[in-house]
């Protein structure tokens, strides 16, 4: 296998096989952008011999990502031969045991053995533009990151890697699916302090390695005060700005540390962790209480008087055992949802929102400012009594796959209206109108026309018996406000310079009501933002408007890379 | 106001777009939802509780005033008829012959069921395809379609992300190929099929050029 082959000494891994077509440019929409400054590394793939600082990750990685496999096979092997194990040790006798505890650390060694190579052949380096990292053991891959195209970053600490104080650095550059780059595994300090250090290069800080400290502190983002809601404390936690200048990774490897240049250390002890300020945290009695009262409670509720019905009108109890796997779904999601929601904090800072959460898993997200899509908020039916609020966000290349939706996308788990607002404020700190509470109140529990909203009309019940009293919509300075929901209750934000496409469509019945539904698309994520019903000359209108809407916005837009004002 | 971009807010004075529908929109472009009650489009709205916010289009919802709409190619109703008949034909094909072979009266109004579908669908494409256009305007492209449930979709050159050119075997043979357009939403249902190859083209260029003109981050 190719991966036996060992390094040449001092050599990088073989680039040749990387750069072809596998070698993404991680954006797509990079290509074509910002062709002054960012589109010369893009376009010159680094021959073998570059002058990047490579980097290797820490080398504990291969102890902490090697018992996934163990775990996965496993997994598998017990779902699919539950029933054939008692077969398989009466097939063996009394060897079995031996056999599978063989197999079992056969398994094992292969896992850690594969994960030892594929550290090996993993590295990464940090430029002014961009990240690079190279990886892969038989199908080589060099992957660039185009850092004034980041998303979002996030240090990401699994419950093992947590244990051992190592964290995971993920990027996000709104690539679609699997785009992201993944930094597994840094030291806890590193990985900080290398977010730091990615975040004001992609806030436009640091062109041409200079390092430039103290200017993340005195940004027109951070000592904003909340226009609504309560007061935000005085700045209470300044995160540490002296993290240990961890200037150069710990590389015990004497190989690795031979053939890898040294990144200049006080570049790297440069960045500043910028100041943030908290703005809300969620108790954990309310997030228990709120799961409590969530939508899968209902189900489980439900499935619980189906069984027992079931069990009472058969007389058999084994006919509950076909319910099982669904009351497993819904245990499982409250579970994840809890899990994932417990310990979270929202801050602001220059370099955006920072997010923190996971009772198992622990998750850091920063949002740098102008990446958030797409706001929503809702409230479930049983959540009204106490005037909850869930608050969710898009924000490209987040929630690409289904399982990750619950954890990346969620601004506010469970909070009140006033938390709800601050989590508003955090994506959109101006919402254009003078009166921000009052347009919110209207938004999320408001029917009627006051304050300028447009409604569906009246007609539209026959399409919409129940909810045609809450669809509407209606436009401030800065964004798109849409309503909608008179059992799940939502209101969705939309800045208008992120609109990305708008629809109008009809169906017959609508024609023939003189409706139309308008839809704004935005990047993939929970929030689609659209309103049905609407007198079709209104809608027509708003598509018209909204279109010169966001032209505008997005051609007095900031820049991509924040801190640098055009 | 206190974000980065908050600075950057458009002057009003330009915020006129050289294509805004010129038969109505009585308030400017950037108009806040301040004063609702003040809006004149409240007056022209039928039922009471209806003061839009937006200027209401007089025109029809679907015909944008001043947009000349571009149609497809009528060779895409023979690609798609072709297609549709021969998944169509071979079961009628196959009915017909068992029915005259059996004479079982079932297998003949199977046969007369799939008869209706192909004139139904004989009807109905070059109907649709009647009913797809675009219209490239200055800064955003639109497109229309469907008779029954329609639909118009608004691109804005500066948020496409990349063009798809396509042709199968039996567009070639015709000589039509589709362009589609992708943004960063994959809800972005923007593709325009049956374009004569070289308006094919020219279109792909033309949106590239002014994609690039006009692009802007996510």
């Amino acid at each position: 296998m190719t991966a036996d082959r060992p390094l040449p000494a001092g050599a990088v891994p073989p680039v040749g096989a990387a750069a072809t077509p596998a070698d993404a440019v991680a954006t797509p929409a990079g290509a074509a952008a910002t062709p002054a400054d960012a589109a010369a590394p893009a376009l010159a793939p680094e021959p073998p011999a570059d002058d990047l600082a490579w980097r290797r990750m820490h080398p504990v990685t291969p102890a902490v990502k090697g018992w996934k496999v163990l775990v996965a096979v496993l997994a598998v092997l017990a779902w699919n031969a539950a029933d054939d194990v008692r077969q398989l040790a009466e097939l063996l006798g009394g060897r079995a045991w031996l056999v599978i505890v063989g197999a079992i650390v056969l398994i094992t060694l292969i896992g850690f053995g594969y994960s030892a190579i594929a550290w090996r052949m993993t590295r990464f380096a940090v430029t002014d533009d961009a990240v690079h990292l190279r990886s892969g053991v038989v199908f080589r891959q060099q992957r660039q990151a185009r850092l004034d195209r980041l998303q979002a970053v996030d240090v990401v600490q699994p419950l093992l890697a947590r244990i051992i104080g190592l964290s995971e650095l993920r990027l996000e550059v709104a690539g679609g699916a699997g785009s992201g780059v993944s930094l597994a595994f840094l030291r806890e300090a590193e990985a900080e302090q290398l977010r730091a250090e990615l975040l004001a290069r992609a806030a436009g800080l640091h062109r041409g390695g200079r390092p430039r400290p103290a200017v993340a502190g005195s940004t027109p983002a951070g000592p904003a005060a909340p226009q609504a809601g309560p007061a935000a404390p005085p700045l209470a936690t300044t995160a540490p700005d002296a993290v240990p200048a961890t200037g150069h990774p710990a590389t015990p490897d004497p190989d690795a540390a031979l053939s890898l240049p040294v990144e200049p250390d006080e570049d790297w002890a440069a960045a500043p962790v910028a100041p943030e300020r908290p703005v809300y945290e969620v108790p954990v009695g309310r997030l228990l209480l709120s799961t409590l009262l969530s939508s899968a409670t209902i189900w489980l509720v439900v499935m619980l008087g189906g069984v027992g019905a079931l069990i009472v009108s058969t007389g058999r109890v084994g006919s509950a055992f076909a319910l099982l796997p669904a009351l497993l779904g819904v245990v499982s999601y409250s579970w994840t949802r809890f899990n994932r929601g417990a310990n979270f904090r929202a801050a602001i800072s220059p370099d955006g929102i920072r997010l923190r959460h996971g009772l198992t898993e622990s998750r850091a997200q920063t949002v740098p400012p102008g990446r958030v899509q797409a706001v929503r908020v809702t409230q479930g039916l049983l959540w009204r009594k106490q005037d909850w609020w869930r608050v969710e966000v898009n924000v490209a290349g987040y929630g690409s796959t289904g399982d990750q939706a619950q954890t990346e996308n969620v601004l506010l788990p469970v909070g009140t209206r006033d938390e709800a607002l601050l989590a508003l404020w955090l994506v959109l700190p101006d919402l254009g109108t003078a009166d921000p509470r009052a347009l919110v109140d209207a938004g999320l529990t408001g029917r009627e026309a006051d304050g300028g909203w447009a409604v569906a009309p009246r007609r539209s019940r026959w399409l919409d018996p129940v909810g045609w009293r809450r669809h509407g919509v209606t436009v401030t300075d800065r964004a798109l406000v849409l309503r909608s929901g008179v059992l799940v209750r939502q209101l969705v934000v939309v800045p208008h310079e992120r609109t990305q496409s708008l629809q109008l469509a009809q169906g017959p019945l609508q024609r023939r009501l003189g409706l139309a539904s308008f839809q704004l698309h935005s990047t993939p994520g929970p929030v689609a933002p659209r309103v049905d019903h609407l007198d079709a000359r209104v809608a027509a209108g708003l598509l018209d408007e909204q279109a010169a809407r966001a032209r505008t916005a997005r051609a007095g837009a900031g820049p991509e890379q924040w801190m640098r004002r055009a | 106001m206190s974000s980065p971009e908050g600075a950057g807010h458009p002057q009003p004075d330009a915020a006129v777009p050289p294509v805004a529908p010129s038969a109505d929109a009585p308030q400017p472009v950037a108009a806040p939802a301040r004063a609702p009650h003040a809006a004149p489009a409240a007056a022209v709205d039928g039922p009471p509780g209806e003061p839009g916010t937006a200027p209401v289009r007089e025109s029809e919802p679907f015909e944008p005033a001043g947009v000349g709409w571009t149609p497809v190619s009528p060779r895409l109703a023979t690609a798609r008829l072709v297609v549709a008949l021969a998944w169509l034909g071979v079961p009628l094909v196959v009915l017909v012959v068992v029915a005259a072979l059996t004479g079982n009266a079932w297998v003949w109004a199977s046969a007369a069921l799939v008869a209706a579908l192909a004139a139904w669908v004989l009807w109905l494409v070059p109907r649709q395809v009647r009913a797809m256009g675009y219209a490239e305007r200055a800064d955003d492209l639109l497109l229309r379609r469907g008779i029954v449930f329609r639909s118009m979709v608004v691109v804005p050159y500066g948020r496409m992300q990349y063009v798809d050119v396509t042709a199968g075997p039996l567009a070639r043979k015709l000589g039509i190929a589709s362009v589609q357009l992708h943004t960063a939403s994959p809800g972005t249902d923007a593709s325009i099929d049956g374009l004569p190859t070289a308006e094919a083209a020219r279109l792909r260029d033309q949106l590239a050029s002014r994609g690039e003109a006009r692009l802007a981050g996510l």
